[in-house]
Protein backbone atom coordinates (compact mmCIF):
# COMPACT_ATOMS: atom_id res chain seq x y z
CA UNK A 1 0.00 0.00 0.00
CA UNK A 2 2.32 2.69 0.83
CA UNK A 3 4.52 2.01 -2.68
CA UNK A 4 1.31 3.86 -4.01
CA UNK A 5 1.12 6.58 -1.72
CA UNK A 6 2.64 9.80 -2.22
CA UNK A 7 6.34 11.25 -1.27
CA UNK A 8 6.99 14.34 -1.41
CA UNK A 9 9.22 13.58 -4.58
CA UNK A 10 6.53 11.70 -6.47
CA UNK A 11 4.19 15.03 -5.49
CA UNK A 12 6.45 17.31 -7.09
CA UNK A 13 7.31 15.30 -9.81
CA UNK A 14 3.70 14.41 -10.63
CA UNK A 15 2.81 18.66 -11.04
CA UNK A 16 5.87 18.81 -13.17
CA UNK A 17 4.61 16.88 -15.77
CA UNK A 18 1.30 18.68 -15.84
CA UNK A 19 2.72 22.03 -15.93
CA UNK A 20 3.15 21.68 -19.59
CA UNK A 21 -0.64 22.43 -19.83
CA UNK A 22 -2.71 25.49 -20.93
CA UNK A 23 -2.58 28.60 -18.33
CA UNK A 24 -6.31 29.18 -17.52
CA UNK A 25 -9.61 28.31 -16.52
CA UNK A 26 -11.44 29.58 -19.63
CA UNK A 27 -8.71 28.12 -21.72
CA UNK A 28 -10.11 25.00 -19.95
CA UNK A 29 -13.63 25.20 -21.22
CA UNK A 30 -12.04 26.16 -24.82
CA UNK A 31 -10.30 22.56 -24.45
CA UNK A 32 -12.91 20.63 -23.17
CA UNK A 33 -16.33 21.86 -24.74
CA UNK A 34 -18.80 24.39 -23.77
CA UNK A 35 -18.94 26.67 -20.53
CA UNK A 36 -22.33 26.75 -18.61
CA UNK A 37 -23.09 29.65 -15.64
CA UNK A 38 -24.18 27.97 -12.30
CA UNK A 39 -25.59 31.61 -11.21
CA UNK A 40 -23.26 30.91 -8.03
CA UNK A 41 -23.49 34.58 -6.01
CA UNK A 42 -20.91 36.99 -6.61
CA UNK A 43 -18.54 34.08 -8.72
CA UNK A 44 -16.63 32.44 -9.57
CA UNK A 45 -19.61 30.97 -11.29
CA UNK A 46 -18.78 29.36 -15.06
CA UNK A 47 -17.72 26.24 -15.64
CA UNK A 48 -16.54 24.23 -18.46
CA UNK A 49 -18.82 21.47 -19.58
CA UNK A 50 -17.08 18.19 -21.96
CA UNK A 51 -18.60 14.75 -23.53
CA UNK A 52 -15.12 13.59 -22.47
CA UNK A 53 -15.78 11.04 -19.81
CA UNK A 54 -15.71 7.35 -21.12
CA UNK A 55 -19.40 6.87 -20.84
CA UNK A 56 -20.49 10.13 -20.02
CA UNK A 57 -22.85 13.00 -22.26
CA UNK A 58 -21.95 16.88 -22.22
CA UNK A 59 -21.31 16.80 -18.14
CA UNK A 60 -20.14 20.24 -15.82
CA UNK A 61 -16.67 19.95 -14.64
CA UNK A 62 -16.10 20.87 -11.47
CA UNK A 63 -13.10 18.47 -10.96
CA UNK A 64 -11.16 16.34 -13.58
CA UNK A 65 -9.20 14.82 -10.97
CA UNK A 66 -10.47 12.99 -8.54
CA UNK A 67 -13.64 13.42 -11.20
CA UNK A 68 -16.22 15.46 -10.00
CA UNK A 69 -19.15 15.93 -12.56
CA UNK A 70 -22.27 17.27 -12.57
CA UNK A 71 -25.76 17.22 -14.20
CA UNK A 72 -26.75 20.05 -16.63
CA UNK A 73 -30.57 21.06 -15.36
CA UNK A 74 -31.34 20.02 -19.06
CA UNK A 75 -31.17 16.63 -18.34
CA UNK A 76 -33.86 16.91 -15.52
CA UNK A 77 -36.52 18.12 -18.05
CA UNK A 78 -38.24 14.64 -19.14
CA UNK A 79 -38.87 11.86 -17.36
CA UNK A 80 -37.89 10.72 -13.99
CA UNK A 81 -34.79 8.49 -14.85
CA UNK A 82 -31.47 10.49 -14.98
CA UNK A 83 -29.79 8.58 -18.05
CA UNK A 84 -26.36 7.20 -16.94
CA UNK A 85 -24.48 9.20 -19.14
CA UNK A 86 -26.09 12.10 -17.06
CA UNK A 87 -25.77 11.19 -13.57
CA UNK A 88 -23.39 13.55 -11.47
CA UNK A 89 -19.97 12.16 -10.67
CA UNK A 90 -18.33 12.52 -6.80
CA UNK A 91 -15.34 11.00 -5.60
CA UNK A 92 -13.41 12.05 -2.61
CA UNK A 93 -10.02 10.29 -3.10
CA UNK A 94 -9.00 9.64 -6.78
CA UNK A 95 -10.31 5.99 -7.60
CA UNK A 96 -8.54 3.30 -9.03
CA UNK A 97 -9.03 3.71 -13.46
CA UNK A 98 -9.08 -0.30 -13.56
CA UNK A 99 -11.20 -3.19 -11.62
CA UNK A 100 -10.33 -6.42 -12.34
CA UNK A 101 -14.18 -8.63 -11.78
CA UNK A 102 -12.29 -12.17 -11.07
CA UNK A 103 -10.25 -10.29 -8.28
CA UNK A 104 -12.48 -8.51 -6.50
CA UNK A 105 -13.16 -9.73 -2.62
CA UNK A 106 -15.72 -8.18 -0.18
CA UNK A 107 -14.50 -8.56 3.00
CA UNK A 108 -17.30 -9.13 5.51
CA UNK A 109 -15.99 -8.58 9.38
CA UNK A 110 -15.91 -6.99 12.54
CA UNK A 111 -18.86 -7.55 14.73
CA UNK A 112 -19.63 -11.59 12.98
CA UNK A 113 -20.10 -14.56 13.82
CA UNK A 114 -17.52 -15.57 11.11
CA UNK A 115 -15.64 -13.30 8.72
CA UNK A 116 -15.88 -14.05 4.69
CA UNK A 117 -14.34 -12.92 1.70
CA UNK A 118 -16.79 -12.88 -0.94
CA UNK A 119 -16.15 -13.02 -4.98
CA UNK A 120 -18.80 -11.17 -7.29
CA UNK A 121 -20.47 -14.01 -7.83
CA UNK A 122 -20.86 -15.01 -4.27
CA UNK A 123 -22.57 -11.05 -3.69
CA UNK A 124 -24.58 -11.52 -6.79
CA UNK A 125 -26.19 -15.23 -5.30
CA UNK A 126 -26.43 -14.06 -1.41
CA UNK A 127 -29.90 -13.58 -2.28
CA UNK A 128 -32.88 -12.54 -4.14
CA UNK A 129 -32.24 -9.86 -7.05
CA UNK A 130 -34.06 -7.16 -6.42
CA UNK A 131 -34.71 -3.23 -7.76
CA UNK A 132 -35.48 0.20 -6.30
CA UNK A 133 -36.10 3.25 -7.92
CA UNK A 134 -34.03 6.20 -5.90
CA UNK A 135 -33.17 9.69 -6.02
CA UNK A 136 -28.73 9.61 -5.27
CA UNK A 137 -28.53 13.25 -4.19
CA UNK A 138 -24.68 14.25 -2.69
CA UNK A 139 -25.13 16.23 0.40
CA UNK A 140 -23.31 18.75 -0.91
CA UNK A 141 -26.02 19.68 -4.13
CA UNK A 142 -26.49 23.41 -4.03
CA UNK A 143 -23.58 24.37 -1.84
CA UNK A 144 -22.76 26.89 -4.56
CA UNK A 145 -25.71 28.80 -4.01
CA UNK A 146 -24.92 29.31 0.00
CA UNK A 147 -25.28 33.07 1.08
CA UNK A 148 -22.73 33.53 2.83
CA UNK A 149 -20.89 31.41 0.54
CA UNK A 150 -18.94 28.47 2.10
CA UNK A 151 -15.78 26.54 0.84
CA UNK A 152 -15.73 23.17 -0.73
CA UNK A 153 -17.10 21.86 -3.69
CA UNK A 154 -19.26 24.53 -5.65
CA UNK A 155 -22.00 22.52 -6.76
CA UNK A 156 -25.08 23.94 -8.51
CA UNK A 157 -27.96 21.83 -7.87
CA UNK A 158 -26.70 18.91 -10.38
CA UNK A 159 -25.21 17.06 -7.75
CA UNK A 160 -28.51 14.51 -7.83
CA UNK A 161 -30.21 12.02 -10.26
CA UNK A 162 -32.84 9.21 -10.14
CA UNK A 163 -31.90 5.89 -11.40
CA UNK A 164 -33.01 2.26 -11.08
CA UNK A 165 -30.55 0.57 -8.73
CA UNK A 166 -30.61 -3.48 -9.24
CA UNK A 167 -28.89 -5.77 -6.68
CA UNK A 168 -28.97 -7.88 -3.49
CA UNK A 169 -30.02 -6.98 -0.11
CA UNK A 170 -27.05 -5.88 2.40
CA UNK A 171 -28.98 -7.87 5.10
CA UNK A 172 -28.67 -10.63 2.58
CA UNK A 173 -24.73 -10.27 2.16
CA UNK A 174 -24.67 -9.55 5.96
CA UNK A 175 -25.94 -13.07 6.99
CA UNK A 176 -22.99 -14.69 4.90
CA UNK A 177 -21.31 -13.71 7.55
CA UNK A 178 -23.88 -13.47 10.63
CA UNK A 179 -24.14 -10.34 12.29
CA UNK A 180 -23.15 -10.80 15.60
CA UNK A 181 -25.18 -9.88 19.10
CA UNK A 182 -24.42 -6.53 20.44
CA UNK A 183 -23.87 -4.97 16.71
CA UNK A 184 -24.77 -1.25 16.39
CA UNK A 185 -23.46 -0.14 12.84
CA UNK A 186 -22.53 -1.36 9.51
CA UNK A 187 -19.23 0.42 8.28
CA UNK A 188 -18.38 0.57 4.48
CA UNK A 189 -15.10 1.07 2.32
CA UNK A 190 -14.26 1.13 -0.87
CA UNK A 191 -11.56 1.23 -3.20
CA UNK A 192 -10.86 4.55 -2.91
CA UNK A 193 -7.63 5.64 -0.79
CA UNK A 194 -6.19 8.21 0.50
CA UNK A 195 -2.72 9.45 -1.50
CA UNK A 196 -0.92 9.94 1.84
CA UNK A 197 -0.31 7.74 4.52
CA UNK A 198 -2.27 8.69 7.89
CA UNK A 199 -4.98 10.31 5.75
CA UNK A 200 -8.47 9.22 6.73
CA UNK A 201 -9.73 6.93 4.11
CA UNK A 202 -13.69 7.94 2.77
CA UNK A 203 -15.36 5.04 5.33
CA UNK A 204 -18.91 5.36 5.89
CA UNK A 205 -21.81 3.71 8.64
CA UNK A 206 -24.89 3.48 9.30
CA UNK A 207 -27.41 2.30 11.69
CA UNK A 208 -27.92 -1.87 12.01
CA UNK A 209 -31.48 -1.05 11.46
CA UNK A 210 -30.77 1.21 8.56
CA UNK A 211 -28.48 -1.91 6.83
CA UNK A 212 -31.60 -4.55 7.60
CA UNK A 213 -34.18 -2.86 5.67
CA UNK A 214 -35.82 -4.57 2.98
CA UNK A 215 -34.60 -1.85 0.07
CA UNK A 216 -31.12 -1.01 1.31
CA UNK A 217 -29.25 -2.76 -1.64
CA UNK A 218 -25.30 -4.30 -2.34
CA UNK A 219 -25.56 -2.86 -5.96
CA UNK A 220 -24.37 -3.78 -9.26
CA UNK A 221 -26.73 -2.78 -11.59
CA UNK A 222 -27.70 1.08 -12.78
CA UNK A 223 -30.72 1.54 -15.02
CA UNK A 224 -30.11 -1.91 -16.25
CA UNK A 225 -26.51 -1.32 -17.41
CA UNK A 226 -23.69 -2.75 -14.88
CA UNK A 227 -21.91 0.14 -12.74
CA UNK A 228 -19.34 2.01 -14.47
CA UNK A 229 -16.06 2.24 -12.49
CA UNK A 230 -16.99 6.04 -12.49
CA UNK A 231 -20.33 5.28 -10.74
CA UNK A 232 -18.71 2.36 -8.17
CA UNK A 233 -17.64 -0.63 -10.43
CA UNK A 234 -18.58 -3.25 -9.19
CA UNK A 235 -20.68 -2.24 -6.40
CA UNK A 236 -22.02 -0.15 -4.36
CA UNK A 237 -24.13 0.39 -1.49
CA UNK A 238 -27.82 2.17 -2.23
CA UNK A 239 -29.78 3.50 0.94
CA UNK A 240 -32.91 5.48 -1.03
CA UNK A 241 -34.14 8.11 1.27
CA UNK A 242 -30.65 8.69 2.42
CA UNK A 243 -27.75 11.29 0.88
CA UNK A 244 -25.43 9.34 -1.32
CA UNK A 245 -22.16 9.83 1.07
CA UNK A 246 -23.55 6.68 2.30
CA UNK A 247 -23.52 5.08 -0.85
CA UNK A 248 -20.07 3.84 -0.97
CA UNK A 249 -18.74 3.13 -4.35
CA UNK A 250 -16.44 0.34 -5.45
CA UNK A 251 -17.34 -1.57 -2.43
CA UNK A 252 -14.75 -3.69 -1.03
CA UNK A 253 -15.10 -3.90 3.12
CA UNK A 254 -18.24 -4.26 4.98
CA UNK A 255 -17.68 -4.06 8.68
CA UNK A 256 -20.00 -4.67 11.63
CA UNK A 257 -19.37 -2.21 14.60
CA UNK A 258 -20.43 -2.95 17.96
CA UNK A 259 -20.00 0.86 18.81
CA UNK A 260 -20.61 4.07 18.11
CA UNK A 261 -18.13 5.29 14.74
CA UNK A 262 -15.24 7.56 15.48
CA UNK A 263 -14.01 7.59 11.57
CA UNK A 264 -13.16 11.20 10.16
CA UNK A 265 -16.23 10.83 7.36
CA UNK A 266 -19.03 10.46 10.21
CA UNK A 267 -17.59 11.78 13.38
CA UNK A 268 -15.95 15.13 12.53
CA UNK A 269 -17.79 15.65 8.67
CA UNK A 270 -20.41 15.47 6.73
CA UNK A 271 -22.00 16.93 9.92
CA UNK A 272 -24.65 19.48 9.95
CA UNK A 273 -25.35 21.89 13.37
CA UNK A 274 -28.27 20.31 15.63
CA UNK A 275 -29.91 23.45 15.61
CA UNK A 276 -30.21 26.24 13.09
CA UNK A 277 -27.60 28.90 13.51
CA UNK A 278 -26.21 32.09 12.30
CA UNK A 279 -23.20 32.27 10.19
CA UNK A 280 -20.96 34.03 13.20
CA UNK A 281 -21.74 31.15 15.56
CA UNK A 282 -18.99 28.99 17.30
CA UNK A 283 -18.51 25.79 18.90
CA UNK A 284 -22.04 24.20 18.22
CA UNK A 285 -23.28 20.62 18.73
CA UNK A 286 -23.47 18.76 15.27
CA UNK A 287 -25.19 15.61 13.94
CA UNK A 288 -24.66 13.93 10.82
CA UNK A 289 -26.21 14.33 7.51
CA UNK A 290 -28.63 11.86 7.11
CA UNK A 291 -32.33 11.69 5.20
CA UNK A 292 -32.62 13.52 2.64
CA UNK A 293 -35.47 16.40 3.08
CA UNK A 294 -38.21 17.09 -0.07
CA UNK A 295 -37.17 19.05 -2.98
CA UNK A 296 -38.74 20.58 -6.09
CA UNK A 297 -36.74 22.40 -8.99
CA UNK A 298 -38.57 23.98 -12.11
CA UNK A 299 -37.04 22.69 -15.16
CA UNK A 300 -39.06 23.61 -18.14
CA UNK A 301 -37.76 27.39 -17.33
CA UNK A 302 -34.36 28.94 -16.11
CA UNK A 303 -34.39 32.46 -14.19
CA UNK A 304 -34.53 35.17 -16.76
CA UNK A 305 -36.64 33.50 -19.32
CA UNK A 306 -39.11 35.77 -20.86
CA UNK A 307 -43.12 34.35 -21.46
CA UNK A 308 -45.72 35.54 -23.78
CA UNK A 309 -47.87 38.78 -22.09
CA UNK A 310 -51.64 37.90 -22.30
CA UNK A 311 -50.91 33.76 -23.18
CA UNK A 312 -51.07 30.49 -20.65
CA UNK A 313 -48.13 29.48 -19.26
CA UNK A 314 -47.55 25.99 -18.85
CA UNK A 315 -44.85 25.32 -15.54
CA UNK A 316 -43.20 21.75 -15.10
CA UNK A 317 -40.16 20.29 -13.20
CA UNK A 318 -39.41 17.78 -10.85
CA UNK A 319 -39.75 17.12 -7.21
CA UNK A 320 -39.16 14.26 -4.51
CA UNK A 321 -40.16 13.18 -1.05
CA UNK A 322 -36.44 12.90 0.17
CA UNK A 323 -36.98 10.01 2.79
CA UNK A 324 -40.59 9.84 2.31
CA UNK A 325 -42.83 9.66 -0.55
CA UNK A 326 -43.67 13.09 -2.06
CA UNK A 327 -47.27 14.24 -0.94
CA UNK A 328 -47.74 17.45 -2.92
CA UNK A 329 -45.92 20.27 -4.63
CA UNK A 330 -46.85 24.06 -4.93
CA UNK A 331 -46.30 27.06 -7.23
CA UNK A 332 -45.39 29.98 -4.89
CA UNK A 333 -45.23 33.51 -5.16
CA UNK A 334 -44.75 36.68 -2.88
CA UNK A 335 -48.16 36.21 -1.25
CA UNK A 336 -49.49 33.57 -3.46
CA UNK A 337 -49.89 29.88 -4.09
CA UNK A 338 -51.01 27.53 -6.62
CA UNK A 339 -51.12 23.77 -6.23
CA UNK A 340 -49.20 21.80 -9.08
CA UNK A 341 -50.58 18.64 -10.54
CA UNK A 342 -48.38 15.98 -10.04
CA UNK A 343 -47.02 13.35 -12.84
CA UNK A 344 -47.93 9.33 -12.48
CA UNK A 345 -46.16 7.53 -9.31
CA UNK A 346 -44.19 5.80 -11.51
CA UNK A 347 -40.99 5.30 -9.43
CA UNK A 348 -42.38 4.74 -5.97
CA UNK A 349 -41.90 7.00 -3.16
CA UNK A 350 -38.12 7.47 -3.33
CA UNK A 351 -37.82 8.59 -7.07
CA UNK A 352 -38.51 11.74 -8.66
CA UNK A 353 -42.01 12.92 -9.72
CA UNK A 354 -43.03 15.02 -12.15
CA UNK A 355 -45.38 18.18 -11.59
CA UNK A 356 -46.62 20.46 -13.80
CA UNK A 357 -49.07 23.60 -13.36
CA UNK A 358 -51.24 25.72 -16.08
CA UNK A 359 -51.71 29.68 -15.60
CA UNK A 360 -54.45 30.52 -17.36
CA UNK A 361 -53.04 33.79 -18.57
CA UNK A 362 -49.66 36.21 -17.95
CA UNK A 363 -50.70 39.49 -16.95
CA UNK A 364 -47.15 40.38 -16.06
CA UNK A 365 -43.63 39.39 -14.89
CA UNK A 366 -43.39 36.49 -12.29
CA UNK A 367 -40.79 37.80 -9.53
CA UNK A 368 -39.00 35.40 -7.61
CA UNK A 369 -41.77 32.45 -8.46
CA UNK A 370 -40.52 28.79 -7.29
CA UNK A 371 -41.85 25.59 -6.23
CA UNK A 372 -42.20 23.74 -2.88
CA UNK A 373 -42.50 19.89 -2.14
CA UNK A 374 -43.74 18.39 1.07
CA UNK A 375 -43.79 14.59 1.91
CA UNK A 376 -46.45 12.55 3.07
CA UNK A 377 -44.39 12.88 6.53
CA UNK A 378 -45.28 16.57 6.68
CA UNK A 379 -41.55 18.11 6.05
CA UNK A 380 -42.19 21.13 3.76
CA UNK A 381 -39.35 22.72 1.61
CA UNK A 382 -38.63 25.85 3.67
CA UNK A 383 -38.75 29.65 2.44
CA UNK A 384 -35.92 30.86 4.06
CA UNK A 385 -32.24 29.09 3.82
CA UNK A 386 -31.15 27.09 6.72
CA UNK A 387 -27.52 28.24 6.42
CA UNK A 388 -24.63 25.75 8.20
CA UNK A 389 -21.00 25.74 7.49
CA UNK A 390 -20.31 22.78 4.90
CA UNK A 391 -23.78 24.19 2.65
CA UNK A 392 -25.16 20.95 3.12
CA UNK A 393 -29.09 19.70 2.45
CA UNK A 394 -29.87 22.71 0.99
CA UNK A 395 -33.95 22.31 0.11
CA UNK A 396 -34.42 26.06 0.51
CA UNK A 397 -37.24 26.86 -2.05
CA UNK A 398 -35.12 28.18 -5.67
CA UNK A 399 -36.92 31.10 -6.98
CA UNK A 400 -36.27 32.21 -10.80
CA UNK A 401 -37.91 35.10 -12.10
CA UNK A 402 -39.84 35.16 -15.55
CA UNK A 403 -40.54 38.07 -17.46
CA UNK A 404 -43.75 38.73 -19.51
CA UNK A 405 -43.50 40.37 -22.84
CA UNK B 1 -55.37 11.00 -2.36
CA UNK B 2 -51.47 10.63 -3.77
CA UNK B 3 -50.54 8.54 -0.63
CA UNK B 4 -52.66 5.45 -1.77
CA UNK B 5 -50.73 5.74 -4.53
CA UNK B 6 -47.55 5.10 -3.55
CA UNK B 7 -47.93 1.61 -1.67
CA UNK B 8 -48.01 -0.90 -4.48
CA UNK B 9 -45.46 0.80 -6.30
CA UNK B 10 -43.57 0.29 -3.29
CA UNK B 11 -44.37 -3.39 -3.34
CA UNK B 12 -43.51 -3.70 -7.24
CA UNK B 13 -39.88 -1.90 -6.80
CA UNK B 14 -38.89 -4.56 -3.87
CA UNK B 15 -40.25 -7.59 -5.89
CA UNK B 16 -37.88 -9.93 -7.74
CA UNK B 17 -37.17 -8.09 -11.01
CA UNK B 18 -36.85 -9.73 -14.51
CA UNK B 19 -35.74 -7.13 -16.30
CA UNK B 20 -33.26 -6.78 -13.77
CA UNK B 21 -29.55 -7.29 -15.62
CA UNK B 22 -27.97 -10.94 -14.58
CA UNK B 23 -25.06 -10.31 -12.70
CA UNK B 24 -22.27 -10.89 -15.02
CA UNK B 25 -19.03 -9.17 -14.14
CA UNK B 26 -16.58 -8.22 -16.98
CA UNK B 27 -13.35 -5.49 -16.01
CA UNK B 28 -13.56 -2.73 -16.45
CA UNK B 29 -11.46 0.21 -16.61
CA UNK B 30 -11.32 4.21 -17.72
CA UNK B 31 -8.91 6.74 -18.83
CA UNK B 32 -9.35 10.04 -17.35
CA UNK B 33 -9.04 13.10 -19.67
CA UNK B 34 -6.14 15.13 -19.65
CA UNK B 35 -5.91 17.41 -16.63
CA UNK B 36 -4.56 20.94 -17.73
CA UNK B 37 -3.14 22.90 -15.06
CA UNK B 38 -5.16 25.87 -15.48
CA UNK B 39 -3.75 27.66 -13.16
CA UNK B 40 -3.25 31.57 -14.36
CA UNK B 41 -0.44 33.25 -13.89
CA UNK B 42 0.60 35.23 -10.58
CA UNK B 43 3.11 35.66 -8.17
CA UNK B 44 3.05 32.13 -6.23
CA UNK B 45 2.16 30.09 -9.18
CA UNK B 46 5.06 27.72 -8.89
CA UNK B 47 4.50 27.17 -5.16
CA UNK B 48 0.62 26.28 -5.86
CA UNK B 49 1.88 23.97 -8.57
CA UNK B 50 4.79 21.86 -6.65
CA UNK B 51 2.08 21.64 -3.16
CA UNK B 52 -1.14 21.55 -4.18
CA UNK B 53 -2.04 19.75 -7.73
CA UNK B 54 -1.23 16.40 -6.37
CA UNK B 55 -4.00 15.29 -5.13
CA UNK B 56 -6.56 16.99 -6.84
CA UNK B 57 -6.83 19.44 -10.09
CA UNK B 58 -6.29 23.08 -9.41
CA UNK B 59 -10.04 23.63 -10.29
CA UNK B 60 -10.21 22.56 -6.30
CA UNK B 61 -8.79 26.00 -6.12
CA UNK B 62 -9.91 28.01 -8.78
CA UNK B 63 -13.56 27.58 -8.03
CA UNK B 64 -14.16 28.99 -4.25
CA UNK B 65 -15.54 31.55 -3.56
CA UNK B 66 -13.61 34.89 -2.64
CA UNK B 67 -12.23 34.07 1.00
CA UNK B 68 -9.26 36.07 3.55
CA UNK B 69 -6.05 35.53 3.53
CA UNK B 70 -6.83 34.13 7.02
CA UNK B 71 -8.94 31.43 5.57
CA UNK B 72 -6.58 30.37 2.55
CA UNK B 73 -3.94 29.85 5.59
CA UNK B 74 -6.76 27.62 7.26
CA UNK B 75 -6.94 25.45 3.99
CA UNK B 76 -3.51 25.56 3.69
CA UNK B 77 -3.11 24.34 7.40
CA UNK B 78 -6.44 21.64 6.84
CA UNK B 79 -5.09 20.25 3.75
CA UNK B 80 -1.61 19.23 5.97
CA UNK B 81 -2.57 18.30 9.33
CA UNK B 82 -5.90 16.47 8.19
CA UNK B 83 -5.21 15.00 4.59
CA UNK B 84 -1.34 15.01 5.08
CA UNK B 85 -0.01 16.92 2.23
CA UNK B 86 3.38 17.42 2.49
CA UNK B 87 3.25 21.56 2.04
CA UNK B 88 6.83 23.05 2.30
CA UNK B 89 6.10 25.63 4.83
CA UNK B 90 8.14 28.33 3.75
CA UNK B 91 5.95 28.25 0.39
CA UNK B 92 2.38 29.10 2.58
CA UNK B 93 2.89 32.52 2.14
CA UNK B 94 3.43 32.07 -1.74
CA UNK B 95 0.62 29.68 -2.18
CA UNK B 96 -1.64 32.64 0.14
CA UNK B 97 -0.50 35.19 -1.59
CA UNK B 98 -1.43 33.73 -5.39
CA UNK B 99 -4.84 32.44 -4.18
CA UNK B 100 -5.40 36.32 -3.04
CA UNK B 101 -4.35 37.26 -6.15
CA UNK B 102 -6.23 34.85 -8.27
CA UNK B 103 -9.59 36.20 -6.18
CA UNK B 104 -8.84 39.82 -6.68
CA UNK B 105 -8.34 38.81 -10.79
CA UNK B 106 -12.12 39.18 -12.92
CA UNK B 107 -13.44 35.61 -13.80
CA UNK B 108 -12.04 34.88 -17.14
CA UNK B 109 -14.89 35.11 -19.77
CA UNK B 110 -17.30 36.46 -17.16
C1 LIG C 1 -2.52 15.02 0.21
C2 LIG C 1 -3.50 15.40 -0.74
C3 LIG C 1 -3.78 16.89 -0.88
C4 LIG C 1 -2.91 17.91 -1.18
C5 LIG C 1 -1.43 17.81 -1.49
C6 LIG C 1 -3.70 19.12 -1.18
N1 LIG C 1 -5.01 18.82 -0.93
FE1 LIG C 1 -6.55 20.14 -1.01
N2 LIG C 1 -7.87 18.61 -0.66
C7 LIG C 1 -7.53 17.29 -0.45
C8 LIG C 1 -8.73 16.51 -0.22
C9 LIG C 1 -8.80 15.02 0.05
C10 LIG C 1 -9.81 17.42 -0.31
C11 LIG C 1 -11.29 17.10 -0.18
C12 LIG C 1 -11.74 16.65 -1.54
C13 LIG C 1 -13.20 16.38 -1.67
O1 LIG C 1 -13.97 16.54 -0.72
O2 LIG C 1 -13.59 15.98 -2.79
C14 LIG C 1 -9.23 18.72 -0.59
C15 LIG C 1 -9.99 19.88 -0.78
C16 LIG C 1 -9.46 21.14 -1.02
C17 LIG C 1 -10.24 22.36 -1.16
C18 LIG C 1 -11.76 22.44 -1.13
C19 LIG C 1 -12.23 23.02 0.16
C20 LIG C 1 -12.20 22.06 1.30
O3 LIG C 1 -11.86 22.50 2.41
O4 LIG C 1 -12.51 20.88 1.10
C21 LIG C 1 -9.38 23.37 -1.35
C22 LIG C 1 -9.71 24.84 -1.53
C23 LIG C 1 -8.03 22.80 -1.34
N3 LIG C 1 -8.13 21.43 -1.16
C24 LIG C 1 -6.88 23.53 -1.49
C25 LIG C 1 -5.60 22.99 -1.45
C26 LIG C 1 -4.41 23.78 -1.51
C27 LIG C 1 -4.36 25.30 -1.60
C28 LIG C 1 -3.36 22.91 -1.49
C29 LIG C 1 -1.89 23.24 -1.46
C30 LIG C 1 -1.45 24.05 -0.37
C31 LIG C 1 -3.92 21.56 -1.39
N4 LIG C 1 -5.27 21.66 -1.37
C32 LIG C 1 -3.17 20.38 -1.38
C33 LIG C 1 -6.26 16.76 -0.47
C34 LIG C 1 -5.10 17.47 -0.74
Amino acid sequence: MTGTRLSRRALIAGAGTAALAAPTFAGMGAKLGGMIDLALPGGPSLRPTTPAFPGKGEMIVQRIRPPLLETPMAAFREGIITPNDRMFVRWNWQMPTEVKAADHRVAVGGAVTKAVSLTLDDIASAGETVSVIAVNQCAGNGRGLSQPRVTGTQWGNGAMGCAKWTGVRLKDVLAKAGVAAGARRVRFAGLDVPLTDGAPQFIKSIPLDIAMRDDVLVAWGMNDEPLSILHGFPLRIVVPGWFSTYWVKMLATIEVLSGEDDSYYVADSYRMPAQPITPDAKDFPTVPITTMPPRALITSHEDGDVVKLGKPLVLEGIAFGGDAALDRVDLVGKGWEIPCTLGPDEGGPYAFRRWQVTLPQVAGDFEGIGVRARNVNGAVQPADFAWNPSGYARNVIERITLRAQ
Amino acid sequence: MKRLATIPALALLLAACDTAPAASFKDASLTLPDDPLDLPEGPGRDAVIENCTACHSPSTMLQQPKVSPEKWKSIIGKMKTLYKAPIDDAAVPAIVEYMVHVQSQPEPGA
